[in-house]
């Protein structure tokens, strides 16, 4: 059990051959891998960045009141929202309060955050030596495309 | 094969990052930073092109 002769003639057997991503990565065979990420805002220079993007006020390093409370950080000002939003860049963190939508539409602070995340991956791009392309998609999402600088 | 990352960012801010053309390990290094520089990771997965490198392994053994 468990071998395979091969008949003269014959029609070699079927062998499934199961690799280890670990034996794969020692061959040197191509693997590639999709990560999803939640984004956070830590880094103030690309706030800065999406900010720009979305022609808004550059961010604030200050404390700011919302409905129920005070709250210390990057205040950025949303169109048609009643309190800013308080960004804690070192926890990650956005503090707002538009009331279910009644005082601000969410989707501004959803572009904010795709503004943001759009510039950080630039930014850090760059920083590795990369050339990014940037392109929008139908759907309202941004792609873009880092040629990785030394790449085979 | 050029090797490059492609990343989407969705209407909600929500990032998908995907490697391409890398060998081994390479994939994973290459993107690292990206990928701890944007937020938390809430998803990993190896993509087609590994399976599509175990049928052609599967193929070359029925052959030989």
């Amino acid at each position: 059990m468990g071998t395979h002769r091969h008949r003269r003639g014959g029609v070699a057997p079927a062998v499934t051959v199961s690799l280890s991503t670990r034996a794969l990565r020692k061959r040197r065979c191509p693997i590639s891998h999709i990560v999803t990420i939640h984004t956070e805002i830590r880094d103030v220079a690309a706030l800065q960045a999406a900010c720009a993007r979305l022609s808004l006020p550059p961010p604030k390093l200050g404390t700011a009141r919302l409905y129920e409370a005070e709250a210390t950080g990057q205040i950025v000002k949303l169109p048609g929202w009643t309190y800013p939003v308080i960004i804690d860049t070192e926890k990650g963190e956005v503090k707002e309060d538009n009331f279910g939508g009644a005082w601000g539409d969410p989707k501004e602070l959803d572009k904010l955050l795709q503004a943001y995340a759009v510039e950080k991956c630039r930014i850090e791009s760059r920083k590795a030596g990369h050339s990014v392309t940037e392109q929008a998609l139908p759907d309202g999402s941004i792609k873009l495309t880092v040629q990785v600088a030394g790449g085979a | 094969m050029r090797t490059s990352i492609e990343i989407v960012v969705s209407p909600k801010g929500d990032v998908k990052v995907e490697t391409k053309g890398f060998t081994g390990g390479d994939c994973r290094a290459a993107s690292k930073t990206l990928e701890e520089a944007l937020g938390i990771k809430a998803s990993d997965q190896v993509t087609a092109e590994f399976y599509q490198h175990q049928a052609t392994q599967t193929q070359q053994q029925q052959h030989s």
